[in-house]
């Protein structure tokens, strides 16, 4: 498994505590459709199971995303992965890293746990080839040492996929 | 517009019958209780009364008895979609006027707890802040469509009055839909339920049932309090303070929120103790003071 990245080892400040309580209790209320939040008592780190939605690509396929929340949360994005095995997707690096504006640049407040799962769905979903990024080795070659991928100058390719 | 007030005035010997009347108000008023009167004029002709229905609703009675009273009977009104006809002799009182008011309000207990299971199940544009007078309510349908629903008083729970507002194939398409199916309107099943079987979908629920709150807690640490923490200076425990601007976002925030996460990204400008930049929700210009102790 993942050691705890660098951003994530602090603990949460009680703002952020306070709101992902919140962002926990409606999720249980109303979970996004195609996701399970496997409990834990750890607010700082959730494991959210993902299934393809059914007609994509990814039907019938289950992932885990690991979401860690930094201290200072909601003012940081939170750092979301997909534990190993990562699908299979252009945007998606075979440790794990996802390629998504908004976990790094575009991330803002507004946003929660919740929303961003319905992205990344909405990323898988709308995937026609079920391929690495081009320059997977390299990249994953890079981050040998553990670096988060909110450590990484993304370059967002496109939004086709 | 100017009234002419001479035949108010009352001649002198007309005292004697005007102070007859005033002790006949007072008694009357003190046989309901004093502690139900809302709002009297000096002349003891406008009375207003509060009455509490069994489900809590205020009602607020409002009576108005001319100098012939009470040959010549009160005149009413009310927050009710329609008034009782009063039964008026000539030894009647003003508690029986409120009495058959009250009786009335129980027949209007129906009508009001399907206008409740509406507010309730789905999602009101209009009106607002509906009076307990007003019988229709504007649901929106999705797609920018609305279905204007008008509910009889005295019959709530049979089939309402249904317009449908929107662009024309919306509306053939709902109407189409609405004409197969209003003979499957059963008014002993909940409004609701009624609702959804016509309509062949689940109608929308409202966007948050816990709105209400949502409009003082703050779009960023999701708190309408922040906590008590000597770290935060002067804004420890406070209250949401700031509002977006824009009427359609209207989202409240601690300005110490907003202010960080402005200050944490690359678009925000500062100019003195003020932070420039963009509501997180909708992206309208936001500016915020910065608090001095931090």
């Amino acid at each position: 498994m993942t050691s705890p990245s660098p951003s994530a080892r602090k603990g949460l400040s009680k703002i952020a505590c306070n709101r992902l309580q919140k962002e926990l209790v409606e999720w249980q209320v109303n979970p996004p459709a195609g996701f399970k939040h496997k409990v834990t008592d750890n607010l700082q780190r959730w494991v959210i199971e993902v299934n393809g939605a059914p007609g994509t690509l990814y039907a019938n396929e289950t992932y885990q995303l690991q979401v860690d929340f930094p201290e200072h949360y909601p003012m940081e994005a939170p750092q979301v992965i997909f534990l190993p095995p990562a699908p299979l997707h252009p945007h998606i690096y075979s440790n794990g890293h996802i390629c998504l504006d908004i976990l790094y640049d575009s991330w803002s407040p507004a946003m929660t746990v919740s929303s961003i799962c319905i992205s990344i769905l909405s990323m898988l979903s709308s995937s026609t080839v079920k391929q690495r990024p081009a320059d997977n080795d390299r990249y994953v070659k890079n981050c040998r040492n553990g670096r988060s991928p909110k450590e990484t100058r993304w370059w967002f390719h496109d939004d086709k996929v | 517009m100017v009234q002419e007030h001479d035949d108010e005035q009352a001649p002198a010997n007309e005292l004697g019958k005007s102070s007859d009347f005033y002790r006949r108000i007072y008694s009357e008023i003190e046989e309901i209780g004093w502690d139900r009167l809302v709002r009297i004029e000096e002349d003891l002709k406008h009375l207003s009364f509060r009455i509490v229905d069994k489900k809590g609703r205020v009602h607020i009675l409002e009576i108005t008895i001319d100098s012939s009273y009470p040959e010549c009977p009160p005149s009413v009104s009310a927050d009710v979609p329609r008034i009782f006809n009063l039964d008026w002799s000539i030894s009647s009182t003003l508690k029986d006027v409120l009495q058959q008011f009250q009786r009335h309000l129980e027949k209007l207990q129906d009508f009001w707890s399907a206008l409740d299971e509406i507010d309730k199940c789905f999602s009101v544009v209009d009106p607002k802040h509906p009076s307990l007078a007003v019988s229709y309510r504007q649901i929106h349908i999705g797609n920018d469509c609305y279905l204007l629903l008008s509910l009889n008083a005295q019959d709530p729970r049979s089939l309402p009055e249904c317009r449908f507002l929107g662009s024309d194939s919306d509306v053939s398409h709902w109407r189409k839909i609405w004409l197969q199916n209003c003979k499957r309107w059963n008014k002993e099943k909940p409004f609701s339920d009624n609702l959804a079987s016509v309509m062949k979908i689940q109608l929308h629920e409202p966007p948050d049932a816990s709105k209400c709150d949502q409009q003082t807690e703050c779009g960023v640490c999701y708190a309408q309090y922040l906590p008590v923490d000597d770290e935060l200076g002067s804004s420890s425990g406070a209250s949401t303070d700031y509002t977006c601007e824009n009427n359609n976002c209207s989202r409240a925030f601690h300005s110490v929120c907003l202010g960080d996460w402005l200050r944490s990204i690359t678009t925000s400008r500062r100019s003195f103790d003020v932070m420039f930049g963009n509501c997180p929700y909708c992206s309208s210009p936001v500016a915020v003071r910065m608090n001095a102790g931090k």
